[in-house]
């Protein structure tokens, strides 16, 4: 009988994150070199694992075209001056893209087919619009398989409000307040700097460095969100104020095998106890970590109480307010994002999973405790959730 | 050109410089007065600011390539300038805290000037143009790159990078050397090159050796003479600039600015200047698609043929083997002059290539070739056989000729394709074009010879074309100071002493003297009374001057018929041809100015 590996988190990284479009600081910076940044100071970070014994390069793009094309774990990996020998490929879960890069990582991990992977995640929407060059199957409306709104996550994050009432517009606006007041908190303690990597980007007003996240606002009052209209909907309440603003940004992770762990001396942050991926109505996308955050506890035999940190994307608030509400936990948990969501910092689709990842294992460790939770939504109807167990 | 722009940004307490004129690398960097005000400011907020540091960098690709060339021509006071450029970097080299240049791209002239104000340099592994190509345009580098290179590593390399590299072909450094050199500080990955640069700022303790003097005289000596075996005193810029570097043993750093202005306020305006800024840009406009190629599409070429094994169609099969990637086949007469030039082009490319050369003495082995292009013999009898035999197992390709001299039309062929010797070297092709020639078979050739990475130059189908014409043309001239008493060495000495890469006589030894022979003999038969087969004795001999000035003016009278005739389309394609084919110095400016009807 085989056995199944331990698998650790040794270490993550991102870059900061920037706004999408022409204004934003990465606009003129290729995404495949944002994640070639990442992915050079992670190898810098970690000097005990020597590049050539990396098993396998995953990295998750949802448009895997332009900078995002040419199975970017391989282009990444050549890019960053990993040896040729080390291979790469690219995955796609949309918003849990690199997440699933940290899973699908694990399982070569976990069988045997490598001792030490690399996982991460770029999304570069400026040059990436979403759907820019989807083409939907007719079929999805004709035959009426997806609702039509499931296509745009704004209006997914309104059919919540509609189906939970009690979410109210005031919930959200309140929701966004404390994750931008924990974020600002946040650039000032450690955590930010322990994850994120300054990086030096060509601009239209020439060189500068990008060194944190264009979303922040550090002096947003309940007044200032109450004042914005919405964004997808006459009289609806999902606004920019209380959703996540389209994002560039790239994240990369180390993961090991137990015994690699010892062999080279490693220090990880993180076991992986158990995942999930979940399916949901693709027009009640938010919805999708709530299955997924129950598989995941039901794999590892656990509740909710032994849980002592969440870290979740923040698509929208409601699809966090949705989770809390469904799983009986507050919204003002101090488990939950501590230090800012999406909300504040940014979400660049396929990258966001290893920023979730690396403050979960910072948070576990500034504040201890023992199990902690990542989970996102996806898009097309799913959800993620990933249980780890603090070994620091 | 755009507008350049000092763009000033914080990282952390490090003032993080961009020299960007907003364009994309196609549009090098350059530094006019607008830079110089943009510069100003940055300057001002520099010295004003609280910073730890400051790195100067340039757009992706392009550090900053020196002064604006096309400001050259329009200075009224030269020395104005000159001392722009002297207070501003005297500034940069001022500032009270650790200045390093982040070298991310070509860096020539005052781009490097600017550099070696600061304390330091980083230099990204990839950056391949690094250099001071003033000298090659009879200038100096006149912004401290005289007085700042020789203290930072010394005379010797200071000569080399200043005088002697410009000198031999332009000659620029890789980051590599520059670092060997001592010019640059770190040699960094390109990678993260700015964020590493910002590093090496933050840290920066740099400790210099003094520059070692004690062999000054040997260095001055021995670059003389290098500098006078290449221009023979017909340009002064390389001797100045020697001895300004040697000055900078003794000068203050103001006493050396000082000089620098004195020896750029004369210089400037010196005819060598103006010659070579015209020179300069007649050879940039002729890498341009030019006006008078038809608009067609060029025919694929997917395998070529080659009449001749001897020297020339050996080094043409090696060139178009190597840029083109085809099947390339040869033909001559014997297998073993066959079999000798395969040899030497197998062992000269890559595997994959030496295994798609072949050859023998059939012609049915130019079947399927798109173009066939013939080295034989000069002789039209042979030539014309030569393309009747090819018609008939490759009737639709294109016909070319490398003759030097004879009639294209005449010999059955479709274009002209005139290579030089030798042809790795060289950078000009002929293109000549019969009134039969079409279209296609025309945009054909300008495309073959761009992708061989040569300069072509259209030109009409006459004896000699344009190069040959006039270098025979020139040759009278000497023929007639030997038979008139002077020696073959005073000749040679006259046309080296205007600045020519080499001496007449050596140049038709290269060529073969039957060759050159025979050249003359077919202009002759077209111009008798211009180019005679035999000089008239009974005169005196010439003094080197008058040799000198004979040359010249035969040139230039005979640019002049070349010019009503229709030749070149464009008088400047002329100068263009003298400096790609014949390897005439920048400093001469070419021969068109000279055409008395012209000038």
């Amino acid at each position: 009988m085989r056995e199944v590996r331990e698998v650790f988190f040794v270490d993550g990284v991102r870059t900061a994150f920037g706004k999408a479009g022409p204004k934003g600081q990465f606009w003129r910076t290729r995404a495949d070199d944002m994640a070639v940044k990442a992915v050079r100071e992670l190898l810098r970070r970690n000097p005990a694992i020597p590049p050539e014994r990396i098993g396998d390069v995953v990295m998750a793009a949802t448009a895997q075209v332009g900078d995002q094309g040419l199975t970017l774990g391989r282009d990444v990996a050549l890019l960053a001056g990993i040896p040729e020998t080390v291979p790469g490929f690219a995955v796609d879960r949309m918003c849990a893209g690199a997440l699933t890069a940290l899973t699908a990582a694990a399982g070569e991990i976990a069988f045997g087919a490598a001792d030490v992977a690399l996982a991460g995640g770029v999304e570069h929407m400026g040059h990436h619009p979403m759907g820019d060059d989807v083409d939907f199957n007719p079929r999805f409306v004709s035959e009426r398989l997806i609702d039509e709104s499931a296509a745009v996550m704004g209006r997914t994050a309104e059919n919540l409000h509609d189906l939970f009432p009690a979410i109210t517009r005031e919930r959200a606006d309140e929701y966004a307040l404390v994750s931008q007041q924990r974020a600002a908190a946040a650039w000032e303690n450690g955590v930010m700097r322990e994850t994120v990597v300054p990086m030096a980007v060509f601009t239209d007003d020439g060189w500068k460095v990008a060194e944190r996240d264009e979303f922040l606002r550090a002096d947003t009052s309940l007044d200032g969100l109450a004042a914005l209209k919405p964004a997808f909907r006459a009289g609806g309440r999902v606004t920019a104020g209380n959703s996540a603003g389209l994002t560039d940004g790239a994240t990369a992770a180390f993961l090991a095998a137990e015994d690699t762990v010892d062999e080279l001396g490693l220090e990880p942050r993180l076991r992986l106890v158990s995942y999930a991926y979940a399916g949901v109505e693709p027009h009640l996308m938010g919805i999708g970590p709530v299955p997924a955050t129950k598989r995941a506890l039901e794999q590892a035999g656990l509740t909710l109480d032994d849980i002592d940190l969440f870290e979740l994307n923040e698509p929208f608030a409601v699809q966090v307010l949705t989770w809390c509400d469904e799983l009986g936990i507050s919204a003002d948990d101090p488990r939950l994002n501590p230090y800012g969501g999406a909300i504040a910092c940014g979400h660049p689709l396929a990258a966001t999973g290893v920023r979730l990842v690396a403050q979960l294992a910072y948070g576990l460790r500034e504040r201890g405790g023992r199990y902690g939770l990542t989970a996102l939504c996806i898009g097309m109807g799913m959800g993620a959730a990933v249980l780890w167990e603090n070994v620091q | 050109m755009a507008d350049t722009t000092f763009k000033l940004n914080r990282a952390g307490s490090i003032a993080l410089v961009t020299i960007d004129n907003g364009e994309d690398y196609h549009v090098p960097t350059t530094l006019g007065r607008s830079a110089f005000g943009s510069a100003v400011a940055v300057l001002d907020e520099l010295e004003r600011g609280d910073w730890s540091a400051a790195v100067f960098t340039g757009k992706p690709f392009v550090f900053c390539v020196g002064a604006d060339i096309d400001e050259f021509g329009s200075i009224e006071d030269p020395r104005e300038g000159i001392r722009a450029g002297h207070e501003l970097f005297a500034r940069i080299r001022a500032l009270p805290f650790p200045t390093v240049a982040a070298i991310n791209g070509a860096c020539l002239g005052g781009g490097l000037e600017l550099a070696l104000h600061c304390d330091a340099r980083t230099i990204a592994a990839n950056v391949r143009h690094v250099g001071f190509p003033e000298v090659a345009l009879s200038i100096i580098p006149g912004w401290g790159g005289t007085q700042l290179l020789p203290r930072l590593v010394g005379p010797e390399a200071a000569a080399r990078v200043i005088v002697l590299n410009p000198l031999r072909q332009n000659r620029l450094l890789k980051a590599e050397e520059a670092v060997e050199l001592g010019i640059a500080d770190r040699l960094l990955e390109p990678v993260e090159f700015v964020d590493e640069s910002l590093a090496f700022a933050a840290s920066l303790s740099i400790e210099r050796e003094a520059p070692d003097w004690s062999e000054l005289d040997t260095v001055v000596r021995k670059t003389r003479a290098r500098i006078d075996d290449a221009v023979h005193e017909a340009t002064r810029a390389p001797y100045v600039a020697l001895d300004l570097i040697a000055g900078a043993r003794d000068w203050t750093i103001e006493e050396g600015y000082a000089a620098e202005e004195q020896a750029m306020a004369e210089l400037l305006v010196s005819p060598q200047a103006r010659a070579s800024a015209y020179a300069f840009t007649v050879v940039e406009r002729r890498s341009k698609r030019p006006p008078n190629l038809p608009d067609a599409t060029p025919r694929a070429v997917r395998k070529v043929g080659i009449v001749g094994a001897g020297l020339m169609a050996t080094q043409l099969a090696a060139l178009f083997l190597r840029r083109l990637e085809v099947p390339v086949v040869l033909r001559d007469l014997e297998q073993s002059r066959v079999d000798d030039a395969l040899a030497s082009i197998r062992s000269d490319v890559k595997p994959f290539l030496a295994t798609i050369v072949d050859g023998g003495t059939g012609w049915e082995q130019f079947e399927g070739c798109d173009l066939v292009l013939e080295a034989v013999f000069e002789e039209l009898d042979v030539k014309r056989e030569v393309f009747a035999e090819v018609k008939k197992v490759a009737p639709d390709a294109i016909l070319a000729t490398n003759t030097s001299s004879l009639s294209v039309k005449a010999m059955g062929a479709d274009v002209g394709l005139h290579f030089f010797n030798p042809v790795a070297v060289m950078p000009l092709v002929e293109i000549a074009r019969t009134p039969q020639t079409t279209d296609e078979q025309l945009a054909t050739a300008w495309d073959v010879v761009k992708k061989l990475k040569k300069r072509g130059v259209l030109v009409g189908d006459a004896p000699g074309f344009v190069v040959n014409r006039l270098l025979t043309r020139m040759t009278t001239v000497l023929m007639d100071a030997i038979e008139n008493g002077n020696t073959v060495e005073e000749a040679d000495e006259a046309i080296l002493s205007l600045g020519m890469p080499m001496a007449p006589s050596v140049l038709r030894e290269m060529v073969g003297p039957a060759v050159a022979q025979h050249v003359l003999e077919t202009m002759h038969a077209a111009w008798p009374d211009r180019f005679p087969l035999t000089a008239a004795g009974g005169g005196t001999a010439r003094t080197l001057e008058e040799i000198r000035q004979g040359a010249l003016d035969a040139v230039a009278d005979e640019v002049q018929h070349l010019l009503y005739e229709g030749v070149v389309a464009d008088p400047a394609d002329v100068d263009a041809c003298l400096i790609l084919g014949a390897g005439w110095p920048l400093f001469l400016g070419g021969a068109v100015t000279r055409a008395p009807a012209l000038s």
